[in-house]
């Protein structure tokens, strides 16, 4: 089961997306209304998540487009860089949140 | 976006052509489950939860007996498109208030390299503004007629 602060995290980029998205698929004619609401949603969602966490978050965000990035075949998909093993065991048990040790983003196991 | 490079993004393992489901909830989830059931995603509730918000954002039943929820999720790795089909029809709280029978269920990456998202939601809403591909779709029963319809062969 996927760590309840990953699992935060992970809804909160997902928002952060569809709002900067929302102009665009309105455009394509479908109803997108309420965007506060989405708002709202991304406010309540930052008080769940532990302080540090959302500062690296917000930290990468500002760096990177996504600060969380999946990993593939044990590969970063934000920097390429390989995941060394003993954070291919700790991530994939999903105990934790791991930052890649090669760009510093927030890895997400897709596997 | 050409049909043709739209048909690229189905998957005959995405593809229903008599959803169970009555209720809008269990037509998202359905859908949602063959991604999982698939290994394309890994974590069902992520993506239910990113397209539970997108529809308090506005319904995305587009009227017409058609609905096309969508949205980017980091869970996914690329852009893939579901489709599922009802004879009874779903109510989807669609702009013209009809219930759905066609649905079809975008997912895509935060971030896709050839940006082919809004292209494909784009021309996915072109190709069910026609109403004799709507008739058509409603009909099929095998994902190469759904192919058909999409390339403009059918």
């Amino acid at each position: 089961m996927l760590n309840k602060q990953l699992e935060l995290l992970v809804a909160l980029q997902d928002l952060d997306v569809m709002i900067l998205d929302a102009e665009e698929v309105k455009q394509l004619g479908f109803k997108v209304a309420g965007k506060d609401k989405l708002e709202k949603a991304q406010q309540e969602l930052t008080l769940k998540i532990d302080k540090p966490l959302l500062f690296n978050y917000e930290k990468l965000k500002k760096r990177y487009k996504r600060a969380i990035v999946p990993v593939k075949d044990d590969v970063c998909l934000g920097c390429f860089m390989r995941v060394p093993t003993q954070l291919i065991t700790r991530g994939r048990s999903d105990q934790q949140v791991i930052n890649c040790e090669g760009c510093g983003r927030i890895l997400y196991w897709y596997e | 976006m050409e049909s043709k490079e739209l048909v690229q993004y189905f998957d005959q393992n995405l593809f229903i052509a008599n959803l169970k489901a009555k209720t809008k909830k269990k037509a998202l989830e359905e859908l949602a489950k063959l991604f999982v059931d698939n290994k394309i995603i890994r974590d069902m509730k992520i993506v239910m939860e990113m397209l539970n918000q997108r529809e308090t954002l506005g319904s995305t039943g587009i009227g017409k007996g058609v609905a096309i929820p969508h949205g980017r999720t980091t869970a996914a790795l690329n852009v893939c498109i579901a489709f599922g089909k009802t004879t009874n029809g779903v109510e989807f709280d669609s702009v013209d208030k009809k219930p759905v029978n066609l649905i079809f269920m975008v997912l895509a990456p935060p971030q896709d390299e050839n940006n082919r998202y809004l292209p494909v939601l784009g021309k996915l809403v072109e190709i069910v503004h026609d109403r004799k591909n709507r008739d058509k779709l409603k009909k099929i029963e095998r994902f190469e007629q759904l192919v058909q319809i999409i390339e403009g062969t059918a």
